[in-house]
């Protein structure tokens, strides 16, 4: 028997035509933390949902206590002692903390669930790893926060003894990534095994025993949290030095394009409701919003670009009065969008590169005449596109969902830059695009902002938000609570206020400016 | 005061067991689409599931004199129709809503080409080797008036109903399987991760959706009445759709909102009696379906707004 409880060997998984992960080679040994890190699409998430038998594995071979697997889904995994914490919480709404937790495993009293028990083994391990808890609350009833420790409950309850967590820092506070931390330093000592996916280099370092990196699903190596450091790491992760820090040049901000006054919106969400927020854009200037995901910042953006109502309150685009006016509408008074999910909102992915360029500009000349499209113009326009933006495939006839992330997105932005729009409302533009995309589209948002647009940046990125914005505006659970230029910005300040910092010391109420 | 002597009429204690009896087939249509319901499958194909169980309820019940066997092989054709339908949707991924409507759609044809070929008639087969399903008389309640009125001489499956919806009622909220059929239903997802097999459950669900709709149909052709017609479900699969929408697929509400439409069948059918045109009564409890279903939606949409609004503070 070896020394690790986990081995994975030349592990291959395709998607399609997507080769998710090309080579994957991990191992994890007993008791300790262990950090596999890369890229948004690296490969990572991919690795760790085959060995939770999420998918089939297309080639390799896959161990869990020196037994060789080759059959596996959750259920196996699971009587394996493997346990995960999927980066998108995997509870049910709609049932109490406690059925979640007993889900799959519930003990019986006859025919029916014996919920006393299940209660006082819950509350057993709650007590272990002082966790708080509430088992009787429905789960959207509770905070992130307490639905991941919720998560960690349910693969101990399970007898996990390899807990694998999937980005699971992403949608917390900086307290309660720290009082998740403890929580995992206790399970460690109590010699569980640990998978922490992350591409947070800080938090990586603080945390891990071993590291392992993954690039464009091929894996990189594994090094020794001692024996290594922030910089060699990026590199790994990367393949090369990047500059993302690009040339900014704040010269003067023009006259108001988008005003924001006093608006209120509506949301699922409690932290996620916009309760009086004000804020203005102008011309040649990027302004990026800074917040943890899901305070606001998806409301914002919706109920700016007219996909969301407003409740009370004002958008001016323009010097128009645009408050609750269709998308379109929004759209002819001058707003471009980049939407934070390209797949449902940015592209129609069944249909080609080419309509999906000239989607928002269909009805306009050129690309018509009269009832008629105009094929020529529009293959002269996507062809334009397909060589300015580096889109490829370069055969615009293809369906978009043959695309990769990184390429599909730059047809979004191609598509949103290139109408020259006096606003351009651009949400987490580089999420899961590829390195190489960022740089491009980063550049883009530069120039465009050169060329007198105003532009509206949300990005869960910090650094993505301090290299590119003149302007930033931090916002936490729907209200403003700071602003400030970017070249007084860095991660603590903006991350005080992130979490509220600057709003409790106010009067309660009070209107955020 | 002649008007209040027609209002005691139509308003009496025997409304309440024509109310029930008009509501029995519903509930058990009900309930077979409150089960799939659970899962998040839309049981269309409940009209279909329930015609072609009266069919074969009658068929059966003639040809071997049985109505156990009759009611049993209408459970068992409700049931192979239903492993059709999910065949189509949880195998091969096909729209639910298309493929119940084509399900409908052959359990009318099918059901009368059936009785052309076997019985030789169209329109409606009625024979008195149709053995129905029994009554229950009570010989205790025979003395006591109002209650005679009200309880005995129930068929046996006027009674089952209620423990049916005990059973279900039961089996969503209180057992294992139920709790894993909620989730299934909810969060496939997060029922894959913590084990189950989510088609399996998803299958299971539409079985017994399947023998349910059976049941349905077997009641309404062996118990409300002892005879099979074309399209004798006459759209009792939607209204149970409509009210296990209203009840959210809670037994318990599902069958209260059967109540309804079959209060409002019952009241109309007598007020046929008083002159009022028969357009205007065959269309009620159709009409309570669209108030009923608009009422319950305005409610619930009306709730979420609230709960989502950034006006209120919660």
């Amino acid at each position: 028997m070896s020394e690790y409880v986990v081995e994975m060997k030349n592990i291959v998984k395709s998607f399609g035509e997507v080769r998710a992960v090309k080579e994957g080679q991990f191992n994890l040994k007993k008791g300790e933390i262990h950090s596999l890190i890369g890229e948004n699409g690296a490969g990572k998430s991919t690795m760790m949902k085959l060995l939770y038998g999420m998918y089939p594995i297309n080639e390799g071979e896959i161990y869990i206590k020196g037994e060789h697997m080759t059959k596996l889904d959750p259920k196996i995994a699971i009587s394996h002692g493997i346990g995960m914490v999927h980066q998108e919480f995997m509870l049910v709404n709609e049932l109490t903390v406690l059925e979640n937790v007993i889900l799959g495993f519930e003990p019986k009293k006859g025919m029916t669930i014996d919920f006393d028990k299940a209660r006082k083994d819950v509350q057993h391990y709650i007590d272990q790893y002082n966790m708080e808890i509430q088992l009787d609350k429905k789960v959207s009833q509770i905070s992130v926060g307490e639905a991941q420790r919720v998560e960690i409950i349910k693969t101990l309850m399970r007898g996990a003894e390899i807990i694998i967590l999937d980005e699971p820092t992403a949608v917390l506070t900086p307290q309660e990534t720290k009082k998740l931390f403890e929580i995992l330093a206790n399970l460690k000592a109590e010699g569980k095994s640990l998978v922490f996916i992350s591409h947070k280099l800080n938090e990586v370092m603080e945390i891990s025993d071993r590291i392992s990196v993954m690039r464009q699903g091929t894996y990189m190596g594994t090094v020794n949290r001692d024996e290594t450091s922030p910089l060699d790491l990026t590199k790994k992760m990367i393949g090369r030095e990047v500059f993302l820090n690009i040339e900014k040049d704040y010269s003067k901000a023009g006259e108001k394009i988008l005003e924001v006054q006093d608006v209120w919106v509506p949301s699922q969400k409690e932290t996620s409701k916009i309760r009086g927020m004000s804020l203005c854009v102008r011309a040649g200037e990027i302004v990026g919003i800074a917040g943890i995901d899901g305070n606001g910042q998806s409301e914002l953006i919706e109920a700016i670009t007219g996909l969301r109502k407003v409740e009370k309150g004002a958008v001016i685009l323009n010097g128009k009065n645009v408050t609750n006016k269709s998308p379109r509408k929004v759209r002819e008074a001058g707003l471009a969008h980049i939407p934070e999910d390209r797949n449902t909102r940015g592209l129609n992915r069944t249909m080609s590169i080419e309509e999906n360029l000239v989607a928002v500009e269909l009805d306009k000349k050129p690309y018509t005449k009269g009832i008629f499209m105009n094929t020529a113009a529009q293959d002269k326009y996507s062809e334009e596109m397909v060589r300015q933006f580096d889109i490829r495939p370069t055969d615009y006839k293809l369906p978009t969902s043959s695309l990769s992330g990184g390429n599909a997105q730059k047809v979004v932005v191609a598509r949103e830059v290139s109408m020259n729009k006096k606003l351009l409302v651009a949400s987490q533009p580089t999420r899961g695009v590829d390195i190489g995309a960022i740089e491009s589209i980063r550049n883009t948002l530069e120039k465009a902002k050169k060329q007198g647009a105003g532009v509206l940046l949300v990005s869960a990125e910090l650094e993505e938000i301090i290299s590119l914005s003149d302007r930033i505006i931090v916002i936490h659970e729907g209200e403003i609570t700071g602003e400030m230029a970017a070249s007084e910005a860095n991660e603590n300040n903006l991350g005080l206020l992130m979490m509220g910092g600057a709003k409790n010391t106010k009067q309660k109420g009070e209107e955020a400016s | 005061m002649e008007v209040f002597e027609s209002l005691g009429k139509i308003f009496n204690v025997s409304l309440i067991y024509a109310t029930f009896r008009a509501s029995t087939p519903i509930i058990y249509a009900a309930l077979c689409a409150a089960i799939t319901q659970q899962a998040n499958i839309l049981n269309i194909g409940t009209e279909g599931i329930m015609l072609v169980g009266a069919f074969t309820a009658v068929a059966v019940s003639y040809f071997t004199g049985s109505w156990i066997l009759g009611v049993a092989a209408a459970m068992g054709g409700g049931a192979v129709i239903a492993m059709i339908m999910a065949v189509g949707h949880i195998k091969y991924d096909s729209e639910i809503c298309a493929i119940g409507m084509g399900i409908n759609l052959f359990a009318i044809a099918i059901t009368k080409f059936l009785m052309q070929v076997l019985f030789n008639t169209n329109g409606t087969f009625s024979d008195p080797a149709i053995v129905p399903i029994p009554t229950v008389h009570l010989p205790f309640l025979e003395h006591i008036p109002v209650l005679n009125e009200l309880l005995n001489d129930w068929c046996f499956t006027e009674w089952f109903v209620i423990i049916f919806i005990i059973i279900l009622q039961f089996l969503f909220y209180k057992t294992v399987w139920g709790l894993r059929l909620r989730a299934v239903g909810q969060f496939p997802m997060a029922a894959q991760t913590a084990g189950i097999n989510v088609n399996a459950v998803k299958y299971q669900a539409m079985l017994i959706s399947g023998l349910i709709g059976g049941l349905a149909g077997a009641h309404l052709s062996l118990g409300y009445s002892t005879q099979f017609v074309e399209n004798m479900t006459n759209n009792r699969g939607f209204m149970g759709v409509a009210a296990m929408y209203f009840g959210g697929a809670n037994p318990v509400l599902t069958a209260v909102g059967c109540l309804l439409f079959g209060f409002s069948d019952s009241v109309g059918a007598r007020l046929q009696a008083y002159g009022f045109p028969a357009q205007f009564v065959l269309m009620t409890p159709y009409l309570v379906t669209v108030i009923v279903l608009a009422v319950s939606m305005a409610i619930k949409l009306g709730a979420v707004k609230k709960k989502q609004s950034s006006l209120v503070t919660g």
